[in-house]
């Protein structure tokens, strides 16, 4: 390769195993034009300071488009790795694809026609699938952002629903403080647990939090006081909708559905401001090349327990919310089965796009649909015991993330945006050498 | 019973535990010393031979009904046979997973293999809570365990069960010696297993020879769940709680130790049965807190554990 005779600021242990034309090695730290989707934090350019967006042009088509970076910065670029001085990369350029646009038209139209059209059970299932988005995007914010492969977030949902729960009966608090407490509680947590990801990383942390989700359900009921014990737990106290606003039954799932949905995109948004501060982008570096961030000034503890603090909480804001919609929390509801299916969803979805944690919820949905479709179907034999399995999420999740990998390694949001000169979130792979 | 009595009986119960983590250990560092890889569908992959098993067993004993593909394989047939069966069957699962779904993705980052060892758990899980059913399934026992069965030492029980999976952990060992040290295969493995890409400069082919390695784990696994089938029951998520174990002994024994494995193994095996009968907290249930704790421990501060390699990385 001819890029070997250039200088590698930071040569990375994956280098001499990955064979394919690694263009974006790190060169020099500059904050990426677009970090929402989590491209590589290391762009390479020639440029330290971040180049101002110009403002987006619009064509005829109505299709928003990102000019490419400033052509003056393309003069001073000097290419670090393998790519070589003749490979210059790409400029990141966003395309947003009409697909996002008629995705996005759906959601929209789903979001408005569906409280209107659906009963009250129904409304109350479909608001706990909104509710989901928010663990889904927690696992995305450790694993897509962050670096860190969580399999043990629905250990945080569960505890977020038993410390509002706690907060709301036990210690009486309103609602509103009680379901803070319970997205500030997992957050606590998981910034305990975000401490030993300081040393345990890669495939080892996958381990360890899986040991987590395993461990989850018997150490709950250790503690009955606060997670219900073996039975679980009940919430007494109810969330009642202002009179103004109606006191029938679907009025109140209607409530329930605005203020989930309200506190759900209230939270996206934060998490979108997160990501894109400083924080956001010590989050990146750090899961791209945590060596190369420490040199430039990332504190790496405070990054590791900062993610996995935010991300727990958003898993744990997801577990309160939950209460507010169905009065009980167990932890049977929490096997470790649950925190896998949301692990795979996230990924499913596209790891590092917050959308991408949207889509995975709404194909979940999807395939939900389409498995109860199957599920009755009889008189075929062994045949039809097959498509019953197409009911069993955890057999269709199972199948959909081992295709995916090969398919769509960026997850189904890689069909919406699709980037020029863009890779996947990158994982290091760390090889024992006897 | 006196105290020392009842921690002698302790000790020996333990080690019927410990030769089946032991075993799972060492197929999960044959698998991460070749391939750098953590195998979280190890466990499942196990139960499934088992659940074969427990197919061509149906029939063989009251109880045992073989489930929803009972009848498809001419069963029943004897033990030893049913038992070959389901491993040689687990073998050649575990070598076609390598080839279909770990081979593709060697030059692919980590999380692609983790997301395809999380898929194998889940689809093989959910597959087999809906063939067989969720529910414990009676499984004949591996060793005579009859209630008479065991050895009196020092007043308290050794079971001929220990005993005896001690002796094919033993056997296991000494075959996997025999194969790593004497045949060519095991010659390249060792090669790959060091360093894949001089072993390719070298005329290894480095895809057959992991493929082999995984046939290898895919073989100790199977021989841990039929087992252990009959004493912990067999359902489909038998083996998860098991793999926490093994997985824990094989940090503490070293992820790329096959010794490690078994000395883990006894420690967590040990521990496992130990610690829930002199701390009340813990509990029959909670017993995987402490090879939880034990395993973040050893990652933290000496991630080599006690027989692995020191890992060199280079920045």
């Amino acid at each position: 390769m001819s890029g070997d005779d250039w200088p590698k600021p930071f040569p990375r242990p994956a280098d001499d195993e990955t064979s394919d034309s690694d263009a974006g090695a790190p060169g020099v730290f500059a904050p990426s034009s677009d970090p929402e989707t989590g491209p590589s934090a290391f762009s390479v350019a020639g440029v330290t300071s971040e180049s101002p967006d110009p403002p987006p042009a619009t064509t005829t088509t109505g299709v928003t488009l990102k000019p490419p970076d400033p052509p003056a910065a393309g003069a001073a670029v000097q290419h670090f790795g393998t790519g070589g001085p003749h490979a210059p990369r790409p400029p990141l350029r966003r395309r947003i694809s009409p697909l996002s646009w008629i995705g996005g038209a759906l959601l929209g139209i789903w979001l408005v026609a569906m409280p209107l059209t659906s009963s009250v059970t129904e409304l109350r299932q479909n608001t706990q699938i909104v509710v989901m988005v928010l663990a889904v995007l927690g696992v995305n914010i450790a694993t897509g952002y962050g670096g860190m492969i969580s399999l043990g977030h629905g250990v945080f949902v569960a505890v977020g629903s038993f410390a509002a729960a706690y907060a709301v009966d036990d210690l009486r608090l309103p609602w509103a403080v009680s379901i803070i407490a319970g997205a500030a509680f997992a957050g606590a947590l998981g910034a305990l647990v975000g401490l030993p990801a300081l040393r345990i990383k890669g495939i080892h942390l996958a381990l360890v939090t899986l040991g987590l989700a395993i461990v989850f359900q018997p150490l709950a009921k250790r503690f009955p006081a606060f997670s219900g014990g073996v039975s679980g737990r009940a919430v007494g106290a109810e969330l009642v909708p202002p009179e103004w606003f109606g006191t029938s039954r679907w009025a109140e799932g209607l409530y329930h559905y605005l203020i989930c949905l309200a506190v759900v995109i209230t939270a996206m948004w934060l998490t979108h401001n997160i990501i894109n501060s400083r924080p956001g982008r010590a989050m990146r570096a750090l899961r791209d090349n945590d060596t190369a961030a420490a040199v430039y000034g990332v504190n790496l503890v405070a990054a590791r327990v900062n993610t996995f603090a935010v991300s727990a909480s958003l898993a744990g804001l997801a577990g309160a919310l939950h209460i507010v919609l169905v009065p009980f929390a167990s932890q049977e509801s929490y096997p470790f089965s649950e925190s896998l299916v949301l692990y795979a969803t996230a990924v499913l979805g596209g790891l590092g796009s917050l959308w991408g944690s949207v889509l995975g919820v709404a194909i979940r949905e999807v395939f939900s649909w389409l498995g109860a479709l199957f599920e009755n179907v009889g008189g075929l034999g062994p045949l039809s015991q097959f498509l019953s399995l197409l009911d069993e999420e955890q057999f269709v999740f199972g199948v959909l993330l081992i295709a995916l990998t090969f398919v769509f390694p960026r997850g189904l949001i890689g069909m919406f945006t699709r980037r020029t000169g863009e890779r996947a979130p990158r994982f290091r792979r760390n090889r024992t050498r006897a | 019973m006196m105290d020392e009595v009842l921690l002698l009986q302790r000790i020996f119960d333990a080690l019927f535990n410990s030769a089946i983590y032991s075993s799972l250990a060492l197929a999960l560092v044959i698998i991460f010393r070749s391939t750098g890889l953590l195998n979280f569908a190890q466990g499942e992959m196990a139960t499934f031979s088992a659940y074969i098993a427990f197919v061509l067993l149906a029939g063989a004993a009251p109880g045992v009904t073989g489930g929803g593909l009972a009848g498809w394989f001419g069963a029943p047939f004897s033990t030893p046979l049913a038992i070959a069966g389901a491993v040689i069957i687990g073998i050649a699962a575990g070598a076609t997973t390598e080839r279909v779904l770990i081979r593709p993705l060697r030059n692919a980052p980590e999380l692609a293999l983790v997301n395809v060892t999380i898929g194998i758990l889940l689809a093989l899980n959910s597959l087999m809570a809906q063939w067989w059913g969720t529910g414990p399934r009676v499984f004949p026992p591996f060793f005579p365990s009859a209630p008479g069965d065991h050895l009196g030492i020092a007043g308290a029980r050794l079971r001929f069960s220990t005993i005896g999976a001690w002796l094919v952990l033993f056997a296991l060992l000494t075959l996997l010696a025999l194969l790593l040290r004497y045949t060519r295969a095991g010659l390249a493995f060792r090669a790959v297993s060091i360093d894949p890409e001089s072993a390719a400069l070298n005329g290894i082919r480095v895809g057959p020879t992991l493929m082999y390695g995984w046939a290898l784990a895919a073989g100790l696994g199977a021989i841990a769940a039929t087992m252990s089938a009959n004493s912990v029951l067999l359902e489909p998520t038998m083996m998860v709680r098991v793999l926490v174990y093994a997985f824990a002994a094989a940090t503490l024994g070293g992820l790329d130790s096959p010794k490690g494995a078994l000395v883990g193994g006894v420690i967590i095996g040990l521990s496992q049965t130990l610690i829930p009968a002199y701390v009340p907290f813990i509990g029959f249930e909670l017993s995987v807190l402490p090879a939880l704790l034990a395993m973040v421990i050893v990652l933290i501060v000496r991630p080599a554990g006690l027989f692995g390699t020191e890992r060199i990385e280079r920045v």
